[in-house]
């Protein structure tokens, strides 16, 4: 058995959403299950489903050392105070 | 009045088989061979129970009845054991999952077969279900091959499945009996042709998909046009209004 990931989009909606997962034998069994599993009830419009296996997954650590790093992290304040500055000197 | 009650009898056979292979599959629910499966058999099984109601719907409407829930109650859980028209296989209580699977296989490539007899009933309502259903069925199909197709590559697997196919076979001739009131059915256009007729290809789906064909004995083998019940109707039909009896009366 293979582990697959289930992506559902919505009708109206352009993303594909992770749902769930499941366990299933072949690819196919993988896609008749997964309709009946999260489709049943006309949850989506479009189904994709990923062997897990075949998901390109970085490192835990990977994308750790962006959570510190304010200067990104931008409200415009300090450019709105220099522009005041600037409108209210005498030029 | 022949030919309402031919009809009638008719959507009756139809509705039976449906509603009865609904409840077998929602049986499995927590109880099938790994959690997907037991969705996906239920969940298949809910269709089969939707397909029923319909019917059983055409019925009441051909007895000039509305169809309100208890009435639709009272003809799928109340009537006498004699006035069903359900086949044998369906009423069978199977003994493992290699079981429950041939059948799930036979009884949803029959189904598909005899769905396409009334995509141009004469009965306008029976025809838009036909065509809702056939595009379930392809889905439960789908279903059954895929598992089949895994299973039966296998060889210890492949001996269940085929020591299955021994004690379903000899049931498949009756699920294409028809009932008295097919011919009357025929006559008015509601169904196309007899589901008689469906047993030989059936029987070759079965030898291509299984390798063998299912055993079959006379065409008659006990059910005399669908009017007698087997041993498993009885127990089956007591689960089936188990809830119901406690209070018959109650509006959900």
């Amino acid at each position: 058995m293979r582990v697959y990931e289930v992506f559902v989009k919505k009708d109206g909606r352009n993303e594909f959403r992770h749902v769930g997962a499941l366990e299933a034998a072949t690819d196919e069994l993988a896609l008749v299950l997964a309709r009946e599993v999260y489709l049943r009830r006309a949850e989506g419009d479009r189904l994709w489903v990923v062997r897990r296996d075949h998901v390109v997954a970085a490192p835990g650590d990977f994308v750790d050392p962006n959570a510190d790093k304010p200067h990104r992290h931008h409200d415009g304040a300090a450019v709105a105070a220099r522009r005041m500055a600037a409108r209210q000197s005498p030029s | 009045m022949s030919e309402p009650h031919g009809v009638r009898e008719y959507l009756l056979a139809f509705a039976d088989d449906e509603h009865l292979m609904g409840q077998q599959h929602t049986e499995w629910i927590g109880i099938a061979p790994f959690l997907e499966e037991d969705l996906a058999v239920s969940s298949i099984g809910q269709d089969e129970l939707g397909h029923a109601a319909l019917l059983y719907e055409l019925v009441l409407d051909l007895e000039g009845v509305e169809a309100t829930d208890p009435a639709l109650d009272a003809l799928a859980f109340g009537r006498p054991s004699d006035d069903y028209r359900c086949c044998h296989l369906v009423e069978y209580t199977t003994s493992d999952w290699a079981e429950a699977l041939v059948r799930h296989w036979v009884y949803d490539t029959f189904e598909a077969m005899r769905w396409k007899l009334v995509a141009g009933s004469s009965l306008p309502k029976l025809a838009s279900v036909a065509r809702k259903a056939l595009q379930e069925e392809a889905f439960h199909c789908r279903h059954a091959d895929a598992l089949l197709d895994k299973l039966l590559a296998a060889p210890e697997a492949r001996k269940r499945i085929l020591e299955a196919l021994e004690v379903v076979g000899p049931l498949v001739t009756g699920l294409c009996e028809p009932v008295e009131g097919e011919a009357e059915a025929i006559r008015t256009g509601v169904a196309a042709g007899s589901t008689t007729d469906l047993l030989a290809p059936l029987q070759q789906a079965a030898e291509e998909r299984f390798g063998a064909a299912p055993v079959n004995s006379l065409l008659d083998h006990g059910q005399n046009r669908r009017t007698t019940r087997s041993a498993d109707f009885e127990p089956l039909l007591a689960r089936m209004r188990e809830v119901f009896d406690y209070d018959p009366e109650a509006i959900w």
